[in-house]
């Protein structure tokens, strides 16, 4: 009897988080003002207080339906169709692995066989570049945001590691992460292996909905420690595949780092208004 | 009127006294705290690779190639000019260059006190690469002959690189152990000799390591791809013994 109340109630969840997943991108007003950023000991992203002007982000990461929108537009290729390198994931891989799968691109984010987005027009668009989602961004007439940026929106007035507190245990009311202890046994504990649906999970206090966990969003901006030869992209917030015991990047201080045309099923991106 | 103003006086000074080491404390709270330089110049060590000899030229010349040519997006030999390498040169080419990608979050960012911690995981040796498919599976199938040229390179170079590192544990090199030890023990400073060192053990699941505090603080519930214990020499003369008791105890 209370297995079935249990499972009654899961899929009840289930269905109000797909529900309120159906929502599509609406912007959000980020004020002009000093903003406090970074981290007391953080080697790449220290404490200090940065000036940022107004900028409108977008509530949610960009979807698959926006981004078909592109593709039919423009009838532009993806990194990933192009080389045919993108990276993907199936459950069993040794943590930090993936797969390189010549079937995979946006389309088929984790490879012909593991299935297309039909049923998942309302999933964040993912297997994209840093290079696609520029590409992307010109054609709407759209940015990225600067890291910054990010960062004060993420934080939404925040100056703990997440936009609540400290406190990681609540990290499965806020975002798609990876709840298993590492990645051999799939884990959908949450309702979801990979993607859910954009803004399936509680926004931050300006209303931003994924800015931890679903896929890392791809920024505008320099590291320190970025090469002189070559460009790097940087990335932030986490991912569907991150777990406390793995990267853990979902937080409003870490910052990643990966080529610009590598195209991984954790990758996306959100807008914000020209 | 006077006594007043000394009173007030007096009073502002006590108040002063009061509040400085808290508002000097609030100061310190919120002051960002660079790591120290032995530190920073621990973190390049460690992300040191060794480059290997053997027909380093033709491998470098052959890598321009790939990065010169139009598609800057591309990162991999083509398979003809690959299955022509010899065994040396493609052990060259593993070692300089990877041909897949990193995920975002590999990144390991420096961290204080870096000098004075053993940690769990090795950081990435190519930085946003990682090695392909068939790079793992050269190494795998290769494998006696990719540790003689390890020991033969780390020999001459007294320095096991990053990559050299890296392909020990992908390989599960563990017949390298006591010579791991043997190149710890020259200078006691790569503590990431020791991470690998434990890494073999906590792959090939050794008990008596998997039930240690090091190990649940390394790899238990809690720990995440950045966790440490401290540099002290009984952590430092545990590991090594285990290892060498894991060594010896392999069938």
């Amino acid at each position: 009897m209370a297995g079935s109340k249990i499972l009654l109630f899961w899929l009840f969840s289930l269905l109000y988080q797909q529900a309120i997943g159906q929502q599509d991108t609406s912007f959000v007003r980020i004020e002009q003002g000093d903003y406090s950023l970074g981290g007391k000991t953080h080697q790449l992203n220290p404490l200090r207080k940065v000036h940022i002007q107004t900028f409108c982000i977008a509530a949610t990461e960009l979807t698959n339906h926006q981004f078909k929108a592109f593709i039919e537009a423009t009838h532009y290729i993806t990194d990933a169709e192009r080389l045919k390198n993108a990276m993907v994931f199936e459950p069993g891989l040794d943590e930090f692995k993936w797969l390189e799968d010549s079937t995979a691109c946006w389309k088929y984010p984790n490879g012909k066989s593991r299935g297309g987005i039909e049923d998942k027009m309302n999933h964040p668009v993912t297997s994209i570049s840093y290079s696609d989602a520029r590409a992307y961004c010109t054609w709407a007439k759209v940015r990225l945001p600067s890291l910054d940026e990010w960062e004060a929106a993420s934080r939404a007035g925040a100056s703990t590691l997440y936009f609540w507190g400290n406190d990681v245990e609540k990290i499965g009311e806020y975002a798609n992460i990876w709840h298993g202890r590492n990645h051999k046994v799939a884990d959908a504990s949450d309702g979801y292996l990979y993607t859910s649906p954009v803004g399936s999970f509680k926004p931050n206090a300006y209303g931003l909905y994924d800015m931890y966990g679903n896929v890392f969003e791809f920024c505008e901006g320099t590291l320190r420690t970025d090469p002189k030869d070559r460009k790097l992209a940087h990335a932030r917030g986490g991912s569907w595949w991150c777990s406390k015991n793995a990267c853990g990047f979902f937080n409003s201080l870490d910052i990643g780092r990966v080529s610009p045309h590598a195209s991984f099923s954790n990758q996306g991106f959100r807008v914000v208004k020209r | 009127m006077k006594i007043q103003t000394v009173k007030c006086c007096r009073l502002s000074v006590l108040l002063l006294f009061l509040l400085l080491p808290f508002s000097l404390f609030a100061q310190e709270e919120g002051t960002w705290k660079p790591a120290s330089p032995s530190s920073q110049a621990y973190h390049e060590y460690r992300l040191k690779n060794t480059i290997p000899p053997y027909g380093l030229v033709k491998i470098k010349a052959l890598i321009a190639q790939i990065k010169d040519s139009e598609d800057d997006s591309r990162s991999s030999l083509n398979q003809k000019a690959y299955l022509a390498l010899s065994l040396n040169e493609k052990f060259t080419y593993h070692m300089i260059h990877a041909e897949s990608y990193s995920q975002n979050c590999d990144a390991v960012p420096p961290i204080i006190d870096e000098d004075k911690k053993i940690f769990g995981t090795l950081p990435d040796a190519f930085n946003e690469s990682s090695w392909s498919e068939r790079q793992a599976n050269f190494l795998k199938s290769q494998k006696d002959a990719v540790v003689s040229l390890i020991k033969e390179s780390v020999n001459r170079s007294k320095r096991v690189g990053l990559n050299y590192k890296t392909a020990l544990v992908e390989m599960n090199a563990t017949e390298t152990i006591p010579f791991l030890i043997e190149q710890y023990n020259r200078d006691h400073k790569d503590f990431d000799i020791l991470t690998v060192l434990m890494l073999l053990m906590k792959n090939n699941e050794y008990k008596p390591f998997m039930m240690s505090a090091s190990f649940i603080k390394l790899y238990g519930a809690k720990s995440d791809a950045q966790s440490f214990i401290n540099y002290n020499k009984a952590n430092e003369e545990l590991i090594i013994s285990r290892a060498m008791a894991f060594y010896n105890g392999r069938k």
